[in-house]
């Protein structure tokens, strides 16, 4: 690991607090009882972010919002054009997103999330407009994990606790504070901006405790081989794993890699005499049962567990090879799934059962 | 219509929603008589005040309406006979919905006229535009999704009350030591009925009288969840235990042939002709009301009714056998139950007694707390509640009546809310759907317990059954009687 | 395939209406007129592609291009009436803006049926873009073999070119076949599904090509039929639709197993996708 600096928590809670009076700095907030990332409206919420007794003592572990970072990227409603009308003319203005902003505290499996998200929004051509503005005006600045949550299996996908490949800035903490990592210059010129950080040459890094590498690891899943998979296509074992799903979207919502969305134009108040409209784009999930619906009525994919078969084939075998995804699948380990499903229908259970039939 | 300006620059948006038959034509009589009502109103003409649907009403709120005033036939004057009835019954309940919600009454008014009345349609108009303008503009509709959420935020307009209250959103799910009275049942109590109900599944599927039961397992991590049992052999995969949280009535809406399974997109083969299915005593009210409304046959069903002793907070996230010493809470709605018997079963599993005592937490938020803030402190309650929402819809799919082929929150059209999420969206679409299960909500508050980000949905659907009751001494599922507010047209029921 | 890097591909051209033509009950042809940068965008589109026409205030929807950018820059598109955006466009008329995005998808590879015998079958709606195809053929009649059309739709009024059948019929080495399902009294030709009158006409398998266009049950049951005259996967072509949302690869909404029907398609052969089309019937 080459490591910047390192900082003690005061300067990082300052360092924070000065960033928030200068640009729009989005954290992990307990909003109710619930983790969520939320604008920082007072030093109160960084302090409790990354104090000793944060998110962990109050089961929020390990710092893992219940929707994932990629809403800062692909918000849940997007604006895309504002349409204005009057008798036969149309005007047609672009809404391109333009807020700079720092999202603090992002977990590894969210930052591969977006990676992932990335291979499908801007690197598979055409690129999305607003993706990508989106993309280059926030910075991610990465805060290490220090213990894997019960449903977390991000370290059976390659991931790691304190990997820092897909951030601007990776923060990992230890005895004294904050080891910090520059990923990329995009981070470099964000730390650029303020020195609250010292240099590594007074620590003896072979003895550091850094707590993430010695959290405890949670036994690997097996990971279905995408050239396995059609095999498991036909088989019998969807209609018993999806039997109690309830077709809500939970599941699809929460995951850092999900981006299906749906297209609509809606009623504006009118201006000057031109009725308005909004052209939106908003998260839609592949779960419900209507998804696929088609005029005249027909829906493919009718039954449950013909779309929880799609959902995982998705992840595991068509987004790996319509989008390349650099050799990874549709899936981070996060496991927000898991937690958020009503009916814990599981995908760590899916993938023993399917890995059981594969190895039949 | 021009809006006359004044001094003080603000005149009310007003909308009237008149009938054809009676308040059109009272205008036009106060019109013929010279008598003079302000320019603030813009009249929508209807061909009924039935016609006047919640969903319109809140949609008029939404679009900036100030004041809201439908004005109807006499009751037995309705052109259509029974039309007026309509309205009568719905709007008690929307305007306890909306007021409810943070909306000032005075603003949205139900009266009587007929067509002959000029003067008394002068009088009630501008009686109620006075009123409306002297409260101020209505601020319903929230122009940005994060206006009011973080203006509280920051301390800015936040009352005291509401930050109490706020923040016992979240305190109700923990354990406290009010939770004392409630006592957990013992392994053995558990596996007792466990065994019981996986006896009578067996016997059911062998003999063939059923070819699914739906209960409850224990999944690999702990968690209770349903189960789907098609043989035998399986059965012992059924337990019972207070982790059983789910109403499994949902599931069978979908699942049983009938005929309007028949004529709809689902394939046929893929339902069964009978299903068995585990309820609790509430759960068991959903099956009255789903039979009562056609949704399911009542001889399709075998009801395994179980006795209840309440359902612990957190039940099917996490597993409670690795928690024996820690404190523990019961869900909110079994702390007001008064039941654990199932209302109606063809199987009876476990000791009941027909009434038990209600142990209610202090920690609840009640609905008389909410009725005692003003207007605006509700106002900013419920938003920020609603701006949590992601509009997942888990809420609905879990309820078993909310059934719908296609949700009339969710048309292509977006003729009622649009698609986003909108604080403006996701107010409405709460309401409008707590409006539709008015008086079919059984309580089972399942809706509150699958939302991923904890809205408190049961608040709204204990508010609205209270009002029922109140209005049309109606409860939902304690007998084969269907919701007076849209079920009953005769001019024989109650009209409040 | 005009994939365009830098602009975004979330908004529409505009295109007038230039004329609106009634092909068949609640089936109408549109035909719109682009200009500055949708004019370049669709200065160069092929037989099987398709956009998305907006109807500004109500949404999108795509529709398959049923011009030849040979006969003229106006592009046309068969309509029918069905949902809230196909209604809504129903009720504009000359003169009235849509948006237009695209061209989108691949098209048919038309330089590989050169020299091969043809077979199209166009079931309602499914013909609009396979008119292209056909027009193409007639266009280069020399460099195809034999070509015979197989029109189908539910009822005789549902039928759509019928004002273009003489031509077809007139071409050289070229035979027009049509079938209804329910037809009126003035009807003289075949009553049946598509499917028969394709037993009944059996065109050779021989050095052939088969394009298929029509409902999802359509495609299923002339598949099987093509199969039993003895037509191979690969000489099956179909173009699909899956209610598609960006047109661009991003939305995720018209995947056929890994494939997307929007950039993979939406013309494919039965060879690559054969097994696939289960899951989407």
């Amino acid at each position: 690991m080459n490591y910047e600096g390192f900082c003690t928590r005061d300067a990082l809670v300052n360092w924070l607090d000065d960033l928030a009076g200068q640009v729009s700095l989005v954290i992990p907030v307990n909003d109710s009882g619930f983790l969520l990332y939320r604008q920082v409206v007072s030093v109160a919420d960084i302090a409790w972010l990354v104090g000793e007794s944060g998110p962990s003592t109050e089961q929020m572990y390990p710092h893992r919002p219940v929707l994932a970072v990629k809403e800062m990227f692909f918000p849940s409603t997007e604006p895309l054009v504002k349409i204005k009308k009057k008798a036969q003319q149309v005007l047609l203005e672009e809404t391109l997103p333009d807020k700079p902003q720092v999202v603090f505290g992002v977990t590894p499996c969210d930052a591969r999330g977006v990676r992932i998200m990335d291979n499908i929004f801007i690197e598979d051509l055409p690129a999305d407009a607003y993706y990508t503005r989106r993309r280059e005006n926030v910075t991610m600045v990465g805060l290490a994990c220090q213990e894997m949550g019960e449903s977390c299996f991000c370290t059976s996908l390659g991931g790691a606790l304190d990997d820092p490949s897909d951030m601007d800035i990776m923060l990992t903490e230890f005895e004294e504070g904050f080891l910090i990592q520059v990923v990329t210059e995009k981070g470099r010129s964000l730390l650029g901006k303020q020195k609250f950080y010292s240099d590594t040459s007074t620590l003896n890094l072979d003895q550091v405790t850094n707590r993430a590498t010695h959290a405890a690891i949670s036994p690997l899943i097996p990971i279905p081989d995408i050239e396995a998979m059609p095999r498991l296509f036909n088989h019998e074992i969807w209609d018993r794993l999806a039997e109690s799903c309830l077709s809500c979207r939970i599941c699809s919502y929460v995951c850092p890699t999900c981006r299906c969305f749906d297209l609509r134009d809606e009623m504006l108040p009118s201006e000057n005499g031109y009725e308005c409209y909004q052209r939106i784009r908003c998260w839609d999930s592949c779960s419900r049962d209507a998804y696929r619906r088609i005029a005249g009525g027909h829906t493919p994919r009718a039954t449950e567990a013909e779309r929880l078969r799609n959902r995982i084939f998705c992840k595991f075998n068509y987004s790996p090879r319509q989008y390349g995804l650099e050799g990874t699948v549709a899936c981070t380990g996060c496991g927000r799934c898991i937690d958020a499903c009503p009916v814990n229908i599981d995908i760590t259970e899916i993938l023993g059962c399917l890995a059981e039939v594969v190895n039949e | 219509m021009p809006v006359l300006s004044t001094k003080d620059g603000y005149e009310p948006k007003i909308i009237a929603y008149l009938c054809t038959w009676c308040s059109y034509t009272g205008a036009d009589t106060a019109g013929i008589a010279r008598l003079k009502y302000p320019a603030n109103l813009r009249a929508v003409r209807v061909p009924c005040s039935g016609r006047v649907s919640p969903e319109i009403i809140m949609r008029t709120f939404d679009q900036g309406a100030d004041g809201v005033l439908i004005l109807a036939c006499h009751i037995g004057e309705c052109h259509y006979e029974t039309g007026n009835h309509r309205t009568a019954k719905r709007f008690p309940i929307l305007h306890s919905l909306m007021t409810f919600a943070g909306l000032e009454k005075e603003r949205l008014r139900l009266d009587w006229v007929s067509a002959s009345e000029g003067d008394r349609f002068s009088k009630i108009v501008n009686e109620f535009i006075a009123t409306v303008k002297s409260l101020g503009p209505a601020n319903w509709r929230v122009t940005s999704s994060d206006g009011i959420v973080v203006d509280r935020r920051m301390g800015v307009s936040g009352s005291d009350r509401v930050d109490r209250l706020l923040a016992r959103v979240s305190q109700q799910r923990s354990p406290t030591s009010s939770q004392q009275q409630f006592v957990l049942n013992s392994h053995t109590a558990n596996a007792e009925k466990s065994s019981a109900i996986q006896s009578v599944a067996r016997q059911l599927l062998e003999s063939g009288e059923v070819s699914l039961v739906i209960g409850y397992e224990t999944g690999p991590r702990g968690r209770t969840r349903p189960a789907f049992i098609n043989h035998p052999e399986d059965v012992d995969r059924l337990v019972w235990n207070q982790e059983c949280t789910h109403n499994l009535a949902t599931y069978l809406h979908g699942r049983l042939k009938t005929d309007a399974a028949a004529q709809s997109n689902q394939a046929d083969e893929e339902r069964s002709k009978r299903i068995a299915v585990v309820v609790k005593p509430c759960d068991s009210r959903a099956i009255n009301v789903l039979t009562v409304e056609n949704q399911i046959q009542r001889d399709q069903v075998h009801v395994i009714g179980v006795s209840c002793e309440g359902i612990l907070e957190g039940s099917g996230f996490k597993s409670f056998a690795d928690d024996q010493n820690s404190p523990y809470a019961f869900q909110s709605r079994c702390q007001s139950c008064q039941i654990n018997k199932p209302v109606v079963f063809d199987t009876l599993i476990g000791e009941v007694s027909e009434s038990r005592k209600i142990q209610v937490s202090a920690d609840l938020i009640s609905s008389q707390e909410l009725w005692d803030l003003t207007p605006g402190e509700r106002a900013e309650f419920w938003l920020s509640q609603f701006d949590r929402c992601i509009r997942c819809y888990a809420c609905r799919q879990a309820c078993p009546q909310c059934n719908c082929p296609t949700c009339l929150y969710e048309r292509d059209d977006s003729l009622w809310v649009g698609m986003g999420t909108g604080l403006n969206e996701k107010r409405t679409f709460h309401l409008g759907r707590a409006y539709h299960l008015a008086g079919r909500c059984i309580g089972c508050d399942e809706c509150e317990h699958v939302c991923p980000v904890g809205l408190p949905l049961s608040l709204l659907n204990q508010m609205l059954a209270q009002e029922v009751e109140k209005v049309f001494s109606h409860r939902a599922g304690y007998s084969m009687e269907a919701s007076p507010i849209v079920s009953k047209l005769s001019g024989e029921e109650r009209l409040p | 395939m005009n994939r365009k890097v830098d602009k975004n591909q979330m908004i529409p051209y505009l295109g007038k209406i230039t004329q609106v033509n009634d092909l068949a009950a609640d089936i109408k042809l549109l035909g719109v007129e682009l200009s500055n940068g949708g004019a370049e965008a669709f200065c160069d589109y092929n037989p099987g592609q398709f956009a998305f026409l907006s109807a500004f205030g109500v949404g999108e929807a795509p529709f398959g291009i049923a011009s030849t950018v040979n006969r003229g820059n106006v592009l046309e598109f068969a309509v029918q009436r069905l949902g809230s955006v196909t209604t809504a466009l129903h009720e504009l008329g000359e003169g009235d803006y849509v948006g237009v995005r695209g061209p989108m998808g691949n098209s048919f590879p038309m330089e590989q049926f050169q020299g091969k015998n043809l077979v199209v079958l166009g079931g309602g709606i499914g013909g609009a873009p396979l008119r292209p195809v056909i027009q193409t053929i007639l266009d280069n009649r020399n460099d195809y073999g034999h070509f015979s059309i197989l029109w189908a739709a539910r009822h005789s009024s549902l039928l759509i070119f019928t004002e273009e059948y003489e031509n077809w019929r007139m071409a050289p080495d070229t035979e027009l076949h049509l079938t209804v399902d329910r037809a009126d009294k003035l009807w003289g030709h075949n009553i049946g599904l598509i499917t028969d009158l394709l037993e009944k006409v059996a065109p050779s398998a021989e050095n052939a090509i088969a394009i298929t266009c029509g409902p999802p049950v359509m495609i299923h049951f002339t598949g099987k039929m093509l199969s039993k005259l003895g037509f191979q996967p690969k000489q099956c072509y179909v173009t699909l639709e899956a209610r598609m949302h960006c047109g661009i690869g991003k939305c995720g909404r018209c995947n056929l197993g890994n494939k997307l029907i929007c950039v993979d398609g939406p013309v494919f052969s039965m060879a690559e996708v054969g097994e696939l089309l289960e899951s989407f019937l």
